[in-house]
């Protein structure tokens, strides 16, 4: 299949050609990619697409998934409107 | 490993990366980059990317003047996404337009267009925003933003390219020295040896410089900061408001980003706290009556790098011929990096200085009792 026509990042576009031709620009971790094409930080937070962005970058590198993928998780975990913070303030107990 | 290198950074932040960049436009390119995790893992990429001259200090004002005109250049030469879309300060209490209006002259007697608004501008600058509350606006035109992601990868790839080496995940325990000279750095993979080295490690810069016995008053406090899913262009300018000490952004890609102040004491580790998401949403929905439905993508934490005087800690060691420091950027080393780069490079290859002031920032200025003064921090 055509690897410009392969989404790997849902959120923000990123196809599969995106990716290859980044990692062989030499955007060969998974924090500096994630960075230079924004994969992960849509909505999904990259529950979807950094495993298999990982997966890729293992491939093409040489290197092993376990070496390359250590992501950060960030709360909320999933998109949360302000609404649920509003008038009121939270307190220690 | 044994590596050998004319010049040694310490941190691939944003301040180490520039640096190189104008180091190796003046043909400079024996450079070594050493970094305890990834590039921009430190304050860069936790940043809330805004940039303006309007402070209220010489140092502050004559260094980000020359910033403010570096930006564009920079951004044409590495395609790094930057907009002069303002700042705008929101001022609901009498005493703050008072004092605001003082900073104002300060600004144009040193040619920094800032200028009193009324809430009715504010309103035609950011539509939908609610001023019930407010007296007045100051709106910064030249200042703006940029993004930290693209600034600091696309000058990354530059000095690779150029021959300049990056190191990742390799902390320096400790500088090495011999006849009051440093020679090397110690990492975790062994000696660096180089004949001149700059710590520009962000909130690591201390613990590094103690290792050698100077004792820089630096402090690292948590600030939080949130950001929300992207939408189309709304607003341009980062707004301050003036009495909670917090701000938002539409950064470039569309999300806005809130910073906000809430008591932190200093050197704690920057965790997580609940009630900062009450606190951003509660002063930030008075303003936009459609921010109750924006969704929060992300919260972070990361620190500000603060000295006593609120001013960045650059040049040259006294006690260290070849040792030179650029740190302590108390919340605005994102702005400033491009004029620091270039005096740091200056500094490294001997050269003069083309901004005024710029000595009066030296680490030797607090032994010296030669403290800065600056009132226009927050966030
Ligand atoms: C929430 C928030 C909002 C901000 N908003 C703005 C803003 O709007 N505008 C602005 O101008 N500034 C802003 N700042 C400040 C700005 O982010 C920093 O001043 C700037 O990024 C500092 O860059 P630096 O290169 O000095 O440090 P860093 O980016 O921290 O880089 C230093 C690097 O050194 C590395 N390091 C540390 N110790 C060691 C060691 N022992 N060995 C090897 N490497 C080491 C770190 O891992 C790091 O990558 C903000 C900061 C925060 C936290």
């Amino acid at each position: 299949m055509d690897p410009r026509k392969v989404i790997v990042c849902r959120c923000e576009n990123v196809s599969l050609a995106n990716i290859e031709e980044a990692i062989d620009k030499g955007y060969t971790d998974l924090e500096s990619l994630k960075r230079y094409l924004r994969i992960g930080m849509g909505p999904c937070q990259g529950r979807y697409c950094l495993v298999l962005t990982a997966k890729i970058l293992a491939r093409k590198t040489g290197k092993k998934f376990e070496e390359l993928f250590m992501p950060m998780n960030r709360p909320p975990l999933t998109p949360i409107e302000f609404k649920f913070f509003m008038n009121k303030s939270f307190t220690k107990r | 490993m044994t590596l050998k290198t004319k010049l040694l950074i310490i941190g691939a932040g944003i301040i180490g990366v520039m640096t190189a960049k104008f180091l190796v436009d003046k043909g400079f390119n024996d450079i070594v980059i050493v970094e305890k995790k990834y590039p921009g893992s430190g304050g860069t990429y936790r940043c809330a990317t805004g940039i303006r001259a309007s402070f209220t200090s010489l140092e502050h004002v004559e260094l980000m003047k020359r910033s403010i005109n570096l930006w564009p250049i920079l951004s044409k030469q590495h395609n790094i996404p930057y907009k002069r879309g303002g700042y705008i300060w929101l001022l609901s209490r009498p005493e703050h337009v008072e004092l605001f209006k003082k900073i104002v002259d300060f600004h144009h007697k040193h040619d920094i267009p800032t200028k009193i608004i009324s809430p009715e501008e504010i309103r035609e600058i950011v539509p939908t925003i609610r001023t019930d509350n407010l007296l007045a606006g100051v709106y910064d035109p030249l200042a703006g933003k940029a993004s930290c992601f693209l600034s600091l990868l696309n000058i990354l790839e530059y000095i690779k390219k150029k021959g300049v080496k990056v190191i990742i995940n390799t902390p320096v325990y400790k500088l090495v020295t011999r006849n009051h000279k440093v020679v090397g750095a110690m990492t975790s993979k062994g000696v660096i040896e180089a004949e001149k080295i700059l710590v520009a490690a962000g909130h690591g810069s201390k613990k590094i410089l103690d290792t050698i016995g100077l004792d820089l008053p630096l402090e690292n406090i948590p600030k939080h900061a949130l950001i929300t899913e992207a939408y189309k262009p709304l607003f341009d300018p980062l707004l301050i408001d003036w009495q909670t000490s917090s701000y938002i952004v539409q950064v470039l890609h569309g999300g806005f980003l809130i910073g906000a102040n809430i008591e932190e004491k200093p050197n704690t580790p920057p965790t997580n706290r609940i009630d900062y998401l009450f606190l951003a949403a509660n002063i930030w929905t008075k303003y936009f009556p459609w921010l109750p439905y924006v969704r929060v993508l992300r919260y972070w934490t990361g620190y500000y790098v603060m000295t006593p005087d609120h001013h960045p800690v650059i040049g040259p060691v006294e006690e260290y011929e070849n040792l030179y420091v650029a740190t302590g950027f108390s919340g605005h080393g994102f702005m400033m990096s491009p004029a620091v780069g270039e005096a740091m490079a200056n500094y490294i290859l001997g050269q003069k200085q083309n901004i005024p002031y710029i000595e009066n920032l030296s680490p030797e200025r607090f032994t010296k009792g030669k403290l800065v003064k600056e009132i226009a921090v927050f966030g």
